[in-house]
């Protein structure tokens, strides 16, 4: 049948002629079972016919038991895929390749051959390769008689006689293809394993020809492989990258890109996601120099672009705070003069409503700006009087950094003003601080501030910085309410503030 | 010093009040009437509408967390000149409103009437 497939493949003549040649030749299918062979194949690897035909041609000729054996195993089963992969002819120059044999005591020894080999794609009607043509010449003699005068006087002579090195030569170069392979292989690698994206485009469609899993992993892992760019990110159509890639085929000029802006669909049927990417193509050139596709490479620079925005945002925010702070510290500075003719108490006052504001500023620091205790503020701010004067009485309230500022003024104020005319200002006095959240819906604070054991306290002549401040950065910064109660018994402040204002809209 | 100002009635929008406190001391030291001051857009909004006369505004760029430019447009349409007021540098305004009277945090007197005057194209006298 299989030499019936032979004769069938060609004619009669080309058969007789094929048997009849003193070169060895056979043919394997394409899962590299013996499909023929003529005399002299048979001849030189001393078998019979009936014993190869139909059978793999590996589990007949066994490489050895030696690494040197498998690596010659390999070379040849190499070459054959390249055949059927590649559908064209490959040549191995040298190879060593171990023939069993029978030993003296009928043991099976391994005898060592060098070869030289052409495979040939054999093609059926269709086009398919329907069989591997190997021709095949021993030159083990050649080999090992190059191998027995290497070194000697003689081998420049027998070197020449041997064509000038022609096996040197050729082993030479079947060792670079050998190396040439593995590097080809280890760069294939990397390239699918590089952290940057990289595809192959041809022709001037742009159609994927390969793209490493970096370039899948940023297109959402599609089906991309021979389907143009157009096509294969239909999303990308009208975003100016088509363009250029037109332009970069059409000039052989390369292109880079710099944190580019590209939208691109990363999941099915979920909305175009933004991706930055920092990117070049490059034109790939064929012998004659001309533009035959573009190499795309480049990576994902979406996390740098937005941490730089971030960035930039949080400093513009700061310098808002800053000047904003600045200009407090500035009114502050101004009100507080206003009412002290005395340098030296001007001073007084203002430090200590610097150092108000920036005990505030500590705590809020401490949370990273999200807010801060009320009755950390209230702790604070008291401190300096004694805490077995001030009672602190009420559930924990957290204050946002904006209003937890106003509280650290405002009960500076209380607390000064309690000490110069105050309940403070006497050796009994106390301070009851009590406070409560009514509505939790809508939550609103209420804050008590009493003072009993003191002078009577009387209502101010002219109002001064503190209480301004106290009345204007309820209503103005709080939006709430306060009541200044100057009583015989003591003063008294009731604060009303709501606390879910939404300062920001 | 200036009298060019004194009678004006300036709004003001600022929402924090130890800076309003500061501009209210400015304007009444050059004989001006405070408007507000307003602490949110809202209450600036309002201001701007009631009917009242005003002679020229200073706004806050940020107020709590807003931009102020609806109270600047309907100024605008008004015919009330204004001066922002802003913790931003000079980017922190956008094209629309680039090169329109400016004063930077913390301000001076002499900065805030100089703007106002700009704005409302006062001569010195």
């Amino acid at each position: 049948m299989k030499e019936l497939a032979i004769t069938g493949a060609i004619d009669a003549d080309l058969a007789a002629a094929f048997e009849a040649s003193p070169n060895p030749y056979m043919l394997l299918t394409p899962e590299l079972r013996y499909a023929g062979m003529n005399s002299a194949y048979l001849a030189a690897v001393g078998a019979r016919r009936e014993d190869l035909l139909g059978r793999p041609l590996f589990e007949v000729f066994d490489a050895g038991p030696t690494d040197q054996g498998r690596e010659n195993a390999r070379q040849l089963r190499a070459s054959f895929e390249r055949v059927l992969r590649e559908n064209r002819r490959d040549h191995l120059a040298l190879i060593r390749y171990a023939l069993p044999a029978t030993g003296p005591d009928g043991e099976t020894t391994f005898e060592e051959r060098f070869w030289s080999a052409t495979h040939t794609p054999i093609h059926d009607a269709d086009g398919r390769i329907a069989y591997i043509l190997q021709h095949t010449t021993d030159i083990t003699e050649l080999e090992q008689l190059r191998r027995r005068v290497a070194g000697a006087d003689r081998k420049r002579a027998i070197n020449a006689i041997l064509s000038g090195n022609v096996l040197q030569r050729a082993e030479h170069v079947q060792e670079a293809n050998r190396q040439l392979e593995t590097e080809r292989n280890r760069l294939l690698d990397m390239f699918m394993q590089a952290p940057g994206f990289v595809a192959v485009l041809s022709g001037p469609d742009h159609v994927f020809q390969m793209h490493n899993a970096a370039y899948a992993q940023l297109i959402g892992h599609r089906d991309i492989a021979g389907k143009p760019v157009r096509e294969a990110l239909p999303e990308v159509v009208g975003q100016a990258y088509i363009e250029l890639l037109d332009s970069v085929y059409a000039t052989g000029e390369p292109h880079e890109g710099r944190a580019s802006r590209v939208e691109l669909q990363r999941s099915p049927d979920a909305p175009l996601e933004t991706v930055w990417l920092d990117f070049i193509y490059q034109p790939i050139r064929d012998d004659s120099g001309g533009v035959i596709g573009i190499f795309v490479q480049g990576h994902d620079v979406t996390g740098t672009v937005l941490a730089a925005e971030r960035q930039k945002l949080m400093i513009d925010e700061l310098n808002h705070r800053v000047k904003n702070t600045l200009a407090t510290v500035q009114s502050i500075a101004m009100q507080t003069a206003r009412s002290h003719e005395d340098p030296r108490s001007f001073a007084e006052s203002f430090q200590a409503r610097l150092l108000a504001l920036s005990h505030t500023h500590d705590l809020l620091t401490r949370s990273h700006w999200e807010g801060a205790d009320l009755r950390a503020i209230l702790e604070h701010e008291t401190a300096a009087h004694g805490p077995h004067r001030i009672s602190l009485v009420g559930p924990p309230v957290a204050l946002e950094p904006s209003p937890a500022l106003s509280f650290g003024m405002i009960f500076h104020e209380l607390a000064t003003n309690a000490a110069k005319y105050g309940a403070l200002s006497a050796p009994d006095g106390q301070v009851f601080v009590d406070w409560a959240v009514s509505d939790l819906t809508k939550p609103v604070l209420h804050l008590t501030w009493r003072e009993r054991g003191g002078p009577p306290a009387a209502t101010p002549t002219r109002k001064g910085f503190g209480s301004r401040l106290i009345e204007r950065n309820v209503r103005h910064d709080l939006a709430g309410t306060v009541e200044l109660d100057y009583a015989d018994a003591g003063f008294c402040a009731e604060f009303s503030v709501p606390l879910d204002r939404g300062r920001v809209s | 010093m200036s009298e060019a100002l004194a009678g004006r009635r300036i709004l003001v929008v600022e929402d924090e009040s130890l800076v309003a406190m500061l501009l209210e001391t400015i304007l009444e030291d050059m004989g001006c009437t405070p408007v507000g001051p307003a602490a949110t857009v809202d209450d600036g909004l309002a201001l701007a509408t009631d009917g009242e006369r005003l002679d020229a505004a200073l706004l806050d760029v940020n107020v709590a967390g807003r931009q102020v430019f609806p109270v600047a447009e309907i100024l605008q349409r008004n015919g009330v000149p204004f001066v922002f007021s802003t913790g931003y540098g000079e980017g922190g305004l956008p094209d629309q409103w680039r090169g329109h009277p400016t004063i930077q945090k913390p301000f001076t007197e002499a900065a805030v009437r100089d703007a106002l005057m700009k704005a409302m194209g006062v001569a010195e006298v």
